[in-house]
């Protein structure tokens, strides 16, 4: 079995004396989709955000490509662009095109020339099926086309691993499938991804691995299947069940 | 003679107008000069103090709160008086245009800070992490994301503020600075006929008239983006 280029060892975060993660534990390997559920509140979103440290940690390790991105003196700005992520709410630029968007971080993070910047920029926008909208700002875009600029923006950097933090959850019913689409896609071509979702049907289908997170630890884990049709503990069948309507 | 022209005579005094419009033409370049000096250093100075108070940090965050609270509740005639007058018995004397510029551009940063604070408070969290998250450092997501979008929605309190700034270089007549309103002052004493006022006034539309119109435009360009 491949080594996982995410782990997330004990993970643990409080706010102030509110206790969100109590000791996560899980990995993300090569190519593989990892779905995480569960009721909110879970801490599920900490738990992601945690992994890029947009969130800080209180305690635990994330191993990013066997490196802990914990540890003190860690450069985050370059280790945060090797994990891409996708917010719920697109956080696009409204100021930038979509395809400025897309290439802001190329260019200026990055370092690539102008030009080179505009070349990745474009072929992610083709990536995401959206090359005719290159110049489109994101107010003339609808919500499943600005999310995915948002992945856009974030697999132009060529990241090791994605996070999608509730992709799907801004969107009005008929744009869901827009975006799960091209998350489908991405997946096909081989990228990493830990997402958190309520999409259970998309899970169900596309994820190698759900983890059902309760109370701020995993409570469970296993195949797609294992999760959505043989779940073992009372309260991942009672969640399942709230969502298939076989409670 | 007539009332009608009494009043020309008294505020539209051809004779006085050629004899005086020199000084205040002398003056339209002095306003100009160190208007739009305050402008420059106001405005980059605010933007400079809007940027450490948005750092979050306690010991950059509080002075700058404090130095903006205390030159917007101080008038700007008093800042100018106190600099023109109070710094040189610690042996620090400045020129009339110094004092004028200086006091004017601290009040304008004040005011400026203020504006573009509440621009950048103004963003959703989710468009500094959206950019943190793609590797930008704090000073690279302030500079490409957040100043962008923040000085935008500052545009219409900004230029009003830097509009009534600039036309405060009338204050500047207190300190003796020979800026339009000092010099039509003084030449219509020297005249005695207010007719050099007339030409003041008319200097500072001239001036002042095609800077409001600017910001007017300004500001609907900005909105409609």
């Amino acid at each position: 079995m491949k080594a996982p280029i995410l782990e997330v060892v004990g993970l643990r975060k409080s706010y102030g004396a509110h206790e969100v993660l109590r000791g996560v534990d899980l990995r993300v390997r090569p190519s593989e989709l990892v779905c995480v559920i569960g009721p909110s509140g879970s801490g599920k979103s900490s738990m992601l955000r945690c992994c890029n440290r947009l969130e800080e940690p209180t305690g635990g390790q994330v191993v990013l490509d066997g490196l802990d991105i914990t540890r003190p003196g860690t450069d985050l700005n370059r280790i945060r662009q090797g994990v891409g992520m996708v917010f719920q709410h697109f956080n696009l630029y409204p100021h930038l095109s979509a395809l400025e968007n897309v290439a802001l971080a190329l260019r200026h993070v990055q370092k690539h020339p102008a030009a080179e910047a505009a070349r990745r920029a474009h072929e992610a926008l083709a990536q995401v099926g959206l090359a005719d909208k290159a110049g489109a700002h994101p107010a003339q875009l609808s919500g499943g086309q600005q999310q995915r600029v948002g992945i856009a923006r974030a697999i132009a950097l060529k990241p090791r691993v994605m996070l999608f933090d509730e992709p799907t959850s801004a969107l009005d019913p008929e744009l869901v499938e827009d975006v799960l689409g091209t998350m489908r896609a991405l997946r096909e071509s081989g990228m990493a991804m830990l997402v958190v979702t309520h999409e259970m049907a998309f899970a169900h289908a596309a994820a190698d691995r759900v983890v059902f997170m309760d109370g701020g630890v995993v409570a469970e884990e296993g195949s797609a299947a294992d999760i959505f049709e043989r779940p073992q503990q009372a309260r991942t069948r009672a969640f399942i069940g709230r969502y298939t309507g076989r409670a | 003679m007539s009332d009608s022209t009494g009043l020309l005579f008294t505020f539209f005094n051809l004779e006085v107008a050629q004899r005086y419009w020199r000084e205040v033409a002398a003056g339209v370049a002095v306003t100009l000069g160190v208007g739009l000096a305050t402008v420059l250093t106001g405005v980059l100075a605010g933007l400079a103090l809007a940027v450490l108070r948005a750092t979050g940090r306690t010991a950059l965050r509080g002075p700058v709160v404090v130095f903006s609270d205390v030159m917007r509740s101080l008038p700007p005639l008093v800042v100018i008086i106190v600099l023109y007058f109070g710094l040189p018995s610690l042996g620090l004397p400045l020129s009339s245009f110094a004092a004028t510029w200086l006091s004017l551009s601290m009040v304008l940063a004040a005011y400026a800070q203020e504006s573009i604070w509440a621009g950048i408070s103004a963003l959703p969290a989710g468009q500094m992490e959206a950019a943190r998250s793609t590797g930008f450092g704090w000073w690279g997501a302030m500079r490409f994301v957040i100043l962008p979008q923040a000085l935008r929605r500052a545009v219409p309190t900004l230029t009003n503020r830097v509009i009534s700034t600039t036309k405060n270089t009338a204050l500047g007549s207190v300190v003796a600075l020979s800026e339009i309103l000092s010099n039509s002052q003084a030449a219509s004493a020297m005249a005695a006929n207010p007719t050099p006022l007339t030409l003041g006034a008319i200097a500072y539309i001239v001036v002042f008239l095609p800077i409001v119109i600017f910001a007017r435009w300004l500001e609907t360009r900005v909105g409609h983006r």
